[in-house]
This record gives structure tokens, C-alpha cells and sequence, in this order.
């Protein structure tokens, strides 16, 4: 298991967003989370990503405890999360948004002043890891574009390949195709399943059509809880599920 | 006489720059609301000033005002730099004023209102006569110093993590970079250039007073910031230019030209520098030099 949540509680005030939540993801696997809105997918992925500290409950990534870390910590474990609306640098080219997701350059201030030499040759390995990538996900000619400039197809694109160029051994995806055209979240899900052999994905998704196609697994939540998990085939079937969908 | 005014407006176009850089890589490139810079320019002068007249050599006092800068510059850090940027402003306004008021107070010390005269100008005695074009050179090299290091900061791998903090920082701590750690040293970096610009202010007059570090300084670099383009050091520089030569123009074009309604020009002044920031940010946000896009290392 890379990720095992257990019994995670958190509250807004009187709102309780996440009531004893629990769910394990095995490694290299695409595992998908849905439920109807306010179930606390978002809170859930908050919480894992260090956004947010629970109220109890713990959170183990690669066999260790990690609950209460910070962002910037869990992030460099190599548990990587997206936003659910993009979140670009849109002052900076896309290019400079992939450098910036590398985590093996040396971005310490004093390696300005002494190890330029090492700075430059890092930053020309990355740049060409970084336009292969773009490649990949076609959008390799936009590369010394501003990102602000990019339509939203490509930010989630780009997105997506500043995920892939930190290198993360989990990724946390937010809706990774909301307001995608159909043709596009395709393309986008047959890239994040080229990546399963090296990485595990995580992805809170509203398109359910597109997750029963790609995910290996799913967890459904409903009021802060997991109410059922199974293949897609199951969760299909499942009628606890399409009693949490429909309201009956 | 009319060459002193112009060596003068440059002088002060030089020390202006220099805090305008230091600003600029807080609040152009970093995205943090310094609105204290002053605190940091009396810093520099007033560190300087004191030693220096107690015997130490410049360059000592120099390196000793930046020290003190920096950390001042990482207690104002250290509590605020977690919290949103409104607060940063807040809290260094505050800090701005409270550093005058002790200045203004602590007669014992800084010589409360009155100030420090006698402040000396280093070398003076071998450039008695051209004084002013030696300080200008000595302002000008300082320039461009601080100039190419803040370049070659805001170029690097350190400096991209600053400017996508000011794009979106939880996104920055999303991917996995401390940004608390990012912020406080970009704005000690700030703190110890703006001090620089105070030590070069306060030998070039060589007396010093509390009053000459209002809050209104800090606006007017920010006005030179925003006019001539934020995130772009040409161009902050460029700024400086305009503002201070017309600022420092503005003093002395009254013995030659007659205004209507027997209006004070220096007056005017703050009226046209108001209206040119309105102007530049309704019609050109970016300033006079746009940011520069970075150049892809490929």
C-alpha cells in the first residue's frame, strides 16, 4: 500500500466535512474518488496533500506517518498534488513552469552566487526532460509561451506535465479534466495510464464515464464518509451508490 | 551651478535606483507589499552615520548598516511572512514609523530631531572641487553593482521560485518548495540593498534628521516602481530617472519659470507625479519596461 488513510475527521465550525474517512491505495494503480458534491472529496485530498491538518485520524504514505506535515514536506516525499481549478504561473513561460516542478535542481539561494557552472548544466538537462515531456503531451511548441496565455485545454496539459516532470511516486489529481471536451479528457487519461507503471494516481473526478473506463479501483464518499469502494464493475452495480447519486 | 543641480538629480537618481531594485525584487518579483522600505534606507543611513562619526571606516559602518538591515529585515519576516500579504503591509508601515520615532526620540543616541551632522565624506580631501562627480561615479558603480546581482538573483532557479510565489504561492508549496524560506530571504536581500542606498544617502549630504524618512519615501518608490515597470530592473532604473529628475528639476525651475495663480512648482509636483501613477495604472499596469520574459535555456 503507498497510501493508507485511516479515520480522518475534520470539521468546518458545525460542519463536519470528513467523518472518519478511510481508504488504502496499492501502488501503481489510477484509483478514483467520487461522490456528489460536499461529500468532502476536495477536504479529503486537502488534508492528505497537508492544505488542511485533521482532527484525528492518521495518514501513511510509503509506510510512514505523515499527518500534520506541511505542503511543502509531503510534496517533496514525492506525493504530489493538482488543484482542482489549474494553477499555472502565469508570469512565467511554460517552460519555466516545468523547471520550477523539477525537484532536483538546486534552487538555494547561495547557488546563485557559487555553483553556476552546476546550475546551468542542471537547468539545460532539465529544460530537455522538460520539453519531452511538453512533446508528449503535445503542446511542445508552446514552450517559451506564457502560461496565463495558454487556452484551458493546454493549462491542464501543462498541468499535467509539471506533475509528471517532479517525478512524484503519487499523484493527488483534483478533477484533472473538468471542463474538458470529451475527446481531450480521453487523450488526457490515456496519458496519466501510460504513466501507471511508474507512478499511482489518486484522481477525485465528476466525469464518472471516463474514470469506470481508466480506474483500476474506486472509493465512493458521501457526508465526509467512504460509503463503498470496488472495481468499477462493482461500484457499477453497487446500490449504495446509486442510492448516494439519485437521493433515494 | 547648473552642472551641481544635474549632478545632484543624478546622485539622487542613483541612491532612488538602488532602493527601487530592492524594492523591486520584494515587491515586483516576490509579490510582497513592502511598504516599510524607509525603515531600511534610515537603517543603512543612520548606521553609518553614527559610526562614522565615532571614527569607523566607511566601508565598516557600510557592512555594519547591512548586517543590522538584515536583521531587522528577518524580525519583520520571521512573525508576518506566514500571514497574507495585507498584513506584511500593515506590519512594515508600522515598522517604518516606529524606527523614526525612535530616531526621532532617542536623543541620547541619534541626536533625536535635530539629526547627526558632520557626517564624513569619504576621500573628500582628495577631490575637493569635483566632489560631486567623484560621489556620482562612487553612486554609479554601487548602481550597477546591486543592479547585476539582482539580476542574476531574479535569472536563477531561486529567483523562478520567487516569481511563481507571487504568481500563486500554495501551488509553489505544492511543489514542494518551502515558500516561508523563499519569502524571508528575498526580503532580507531587500533589506540589506535598501540599506546600502541609505549608506550612500547619508554620507552624500553628510547630515541626517528623522524627517527625512517619512512613509512618503517609501510611496515614491513605489511610485518609481509601478511607473517604470514592475519586475523589470531596466526599468525601475529608467523610473528613477524620470521621477527624480523632475523632482529634483522641480526645485529650482521656479527661479525661471512664472506658474499661473503663483502656483509653487515643487507643489505641482506631487500633483503630476499623482497623476502620472493614475495614468500608468489605468493605461499601462505593466510601467514604462515591460517584465522581460525569461529566455529558455535550451
Amino acid at each position: 500500500m503507498i497510501l493508507e488513510i485511516d479515520g480522518i475527521k475534520k470539521s468546518f465550525g458545525g460542519l463536519v466535512a470528513l467523518d472518519g474517512a478511510l481508504l488504502e491505495v496499492r501502488n501503481n494503480t489510477i484509483v478514483g474518488l467520487i461522490g456528489p458534491n460536499g461529500s468532502g472529496k476536495t477536504t479529503l485530498l486537502n488534508v492528505i496533500s497537508g492544505f488542511l491538518v485533521p482532527e484525528g485520524g492518521s495518514i501513511r504514505f510509503n509506510g510512514m506517518d505523515i499527518t500534520g506535515f506541511r505542503p511543502f514536506e509531503i510534496a517533496r516525499l514525492g506525493l504530489c498534488r493538482t488543484f482542482q481549478l489549474t494553477r499555472l504561473f502565469r508570469r512565467l513561460t511554460v517552460l519555466e513552469n516545468m523547471l520550477l516542478a523539477s525537484r532536483t535542481q538546486d534552487d538555494s539561494l547561495g547557488s546563485v552566487f557559487i555553483s553556476r557552472k552546476k546550475l546551468a548544466l542542471h537547468e539545460k538537462a532539465d529544460a530537455k526532460r522538460a520539453a519531452d515531456i511538453l512533446d508528449f503531451l503535445e503542446i511542445g511548441h508552446l514552450g517559451n509561451e506564457y502560461a496565463g496565455s495558454l487556452s484551458g485545454g493546454q493549462q491542464k496539459l501543462l498541468n499535467l506535465g509539471m506533475m509528471l516532470m517532479s517525478e512524484p511516486g503519487m499523484v493527488l489529481l483534483d478533477e484533472p479534466v473538468a471542463g474538458v471536451n470529451p475527446s481531450l479528457a480521453n487523450r488526457i487519461f490515456e496519458k496519466i495510464l501510460k504513466e501507471k507503471e511508474h507512478r499511482t494516481f489518486l484522481v477525485v473526478e465528476h466525469n464518472v464515464d471516463v474514470l469506470m473506463n481508466f480506474c483500476d479501483y474506486i472509493f465512493v464518499m458521501n457526508r465526509g464518509r467512504i460509503v463503498a469502494s470496488g472495481t468499477p464493475d462493482e461500484i457499477q452495480c453497487d446500490e449504495t451508490v446509486i442510492e448516494v447519486y439519485l437521493g433515494g | 551651478m547648473l552642472l551641481d543641480y544635474a549632478l545632484d538629480a543624478l546622485i539622487y537618481t542613483g541612491i532612488y535606483a538602488i532602493l527601487t531594485i530592492s524594492l523591486n525584487l520584494e515587491a515586483g518579483c516576490t509579490g510582497l507589499m513592502n511598504f516599510g522600505k524607509v525603515a531600511f534606507f534610515a537603517t543603512g543611513a543612520y548606521t553609518t552615520a553614527l559610526l562614522t562619526t565615532s571614527g569607523v571606516p566607511v566601508i565598516f559602518s557600510a557592512i555594519a548598516g547591512v548586517l543590522l538591515s538584515a536583521v531587522f529585515g528577518l524580525l519583520v519576516a520571521l512573525p508576518t511572512l506566514r500571514l497574507r500579504a495585507d498584513y506584511l503591509a500593515i506590519v512594515t508601515i508600522a515598522f517604518g514609523e516606529i524606527l523614526r520615532m525612535f530616531l526621532h526620540n532617542e536623543d541620547w543616541l541619534t541626536g533625536g530631531p535635530i539629526g547627526i551632522r558632520g557626517i564624513p565624506q569619504p576621500l573628500y580631501q582628495y577631490f575637493d572641487g569635483s566632489y560631486l562627480l567623484f560621489y556620482l561615479f562612487i553612486v554609479f558603480i554601487t548602481l550597477v553593482a546591486c543592479y547585476f546581482i539582482a539580476e542574476l538573483v531574479i535569472n536563477s532557479p531561486f529567483g523562478r521560485v520567487l516569481r511563481a510565489i507571487r504568481d500563486d504561492e500554495d501551488a509553489v508549496a505544492a511543489l514542494g518548495k518551502n515558500t516561508f524560506l523563499f519569502k524571508t530571504q528575498a526580503f532580507v536581500i531587500g533589506a540589506c540593498i535598501a540599506s546600502i542606498a541609505g549608506t550612500l544617502f547619508a554620507h552624500y549630504l553628510s547630515f541626517i534628521s528623522p524627517d527625512m524618512f517619512l512613509p512618503t519615501l517609501t510611496f515614491s518608490i513605489w511610485t518609481i516602481m509601478v511607473i517604470g515597470g514592475r519586475g523589470n530592473n531596466l526599468g525601475v532604473i529608467t523610473g528613477s530617472v524620470l521621477i527624480t529628475v523632475f523632482e529634483r528639476g522641480s526645485r529650482f525651475i521656479k527661479d525661471y519659470i512664472e506658474m499661473p495663480f503663483g502656483l509653487e512648482p515643487y507643489n505641482v509636483r506631487i500633483i503630476v507625479i499623482g497623476l502620472l501613477l493614475i495614468l500608468f495604472i489605468i493605461y499601462r499596469p505593466d510601467g514604462m519596461l515591460r517584465e522581460r520574459k525569461s529566455r529558455s535555456p535550451l
